[in-house]
């Protein structure tokens, strides 16, 4: 008895601190998660609508489970882009790891999946001045009209030919190499689950 | 006024003034280095790093200051995380969801102010032994002493690694920005060069 007397006696602040800072976390967390979730969407809409312009909305179509190296797998949200009632071309999401952190993208390709759109960068950590520069539109716009397959990284070449060769930024290649990775590993699984699940096709 | 009162105010003002050049925790007391050196690269993520640091700073400063007769010693340090941690967690909260670029541009520096030592030094060494008003004082001095050594890094960085502060472009086209200004490297280089400048200034005026 006198122990349990002894713990309240030294730990009442904490456990009712802890209630209350829990409390205000919660009731905080609570009126801004709505917000939160809803800047989410909207960064992921405007990355959407930057690759097609020309798309009215975007339309979830399916979840789809990648696989990644040893075993993992993440989930990849497709979304349909429509305009006037046709389908423009898809956009997903990808990730993988980047020279420093995690790089997270959204891709978009063609209504028949048979070309590039580009890609956006919806995180990332990579070096200021030399990583982060796969966000910018020199390196980003060899992907635009590339064939929607399996892309090669080169150190040198024309980064002005639209084609399956993709030129690195000088000084970052290994960032440059992240980002052709996560679409490599990703666009073929997507292009098969989705023409699985019959969402392109000769008819579609 | 009676001597009581300027006393007061004096003191008020001292404390005030301290954490802005005899006191900074930057400059003079080397506290808070994590975000000094991470979040400076650009002048609005320092103003906002800054900004919340201010805002915890106050709030956990009121908190510790109002149970500081209740507190047991062996667990104070435990008390001040709680409280810190709690403010910390509300501030990454308000930037996820008012300026989320600014939020993702920050990334895990928001929620590391909860191990910011000029936080748990001030509950230590001024709230747990002080009143309300003096905790206060006390929290906004040092709080604007951080801010403003890290908007000056963070002007003499962008500055010069972009020829742009604030973002508006200063320098002409000719400039050729120094990127390493904007790197890690940069940001020792240019702490280091201001400790010594402040040094400088210090023992002129001593």
């Amino acid at each position: 008895m006198s122990k349990i007397k002894l713990f309240i006696e030294q730990s009442w602040l904490l456990i009712t601190a802890s209630f209350f800072f829990g409390l205000l976390i919660a009731i905080t967390n609570t009126a801004w998660s709505p917000r939160i979730e809803q800047n989410k969407t909207t960064k992921v809409d405007d990355l959407m609508k930057d690759l097609l312009p020309k798309a009215e909305k975007f339309e979830q179509a399916a979840e789809l489970q990648i696989e990644l190296e040893k075993g993992k797998e993440v989930t990849s949200n497709i979304y349909k882009a429509v305009a006037g009632g046709q389908c423009l071309g898809w956009a997903f999401n990808c990730e993988g790891p980047g020279f420093a952190d995690k790089i997270e993208l959204i891709v978009a390709v063609d209504e028949r999946f048979e070309k590039f759109a580009g890609y956006a960068v919806l995180s990332s950590n990579e070096t200021p001045g030399f990583g982060d520069q796969i966000k910018l539109s020199y390196y980003r716009h060899q992907f635009a009209g590339a064939p929607a397959g399996k892309l090669e990284l080169a150190k040198t070449g024309d980064a002005e030919k639209i084609n399956s060769e993709i030129v690195a930024i000088s000084g970052a290649t290994v960032s440059s190499n992240a980002v052709v990775n996560i679409i490599n590993t990703f666009v073929v699984q997507v292009k098969t689950q989705m023409q699985e699940k019959g969402l392109i096709g000769d008819d579609k | 006024m009676t001597s009581d009162a300027l006393t007061t105010t004096s003191l008020y003002k001292r404390t005030l003034l301290a954490g802005l050049w005899r006191e900074n925790p930057v400059f003079r007391l080397l506290l808070g280095m994590c975000p000094t050196l991470a979040v400076t690269a650009a002048v609005k993520p320092a103003l906002t790093m800054g900004l919340s640091v201010v805002f915890v700073l106050v709030c956990s400063n009121i908190v510790v200051s109002l149970m500081r007769n209740l507190l047991k010693p062996h667990l104070r340090i435990l008390m001040f995380t709680l409280t810190i941690a709690t403010f910390v967690t509300i501030a990454d909260l308000f930037l996820k969801t008012f300026v989320p670029k600014m939020s993702e541009t920050l990334g895990p520096y928001v929620p590391l102010i909860i191990v910011n030592c000029i936080i748990i030094c001030r509950a230590e060494a001024c709230a747990s032994k002080n009143n309300v008003i003096i905790s206060i004082i006390d929290a906004l001095g040092m709080g604007a002493g951080f801010t403003l050594a890290l908007c000056i890094l963070a002007a003499i960085r962008e500055f010069i690694s972009t020829g742009a502060v604030m973002e508006i472009k200063v320098l002409p086209a000719w400039f050729v920005p120094w990127a390493v200004l904007s790197m890690p490297a940069g940001a020792f280089i240019t702490l280091g060069l201001t400790l010594g400048l402040v040094n400088l200034i210090s023992k002129k005026r001593a």
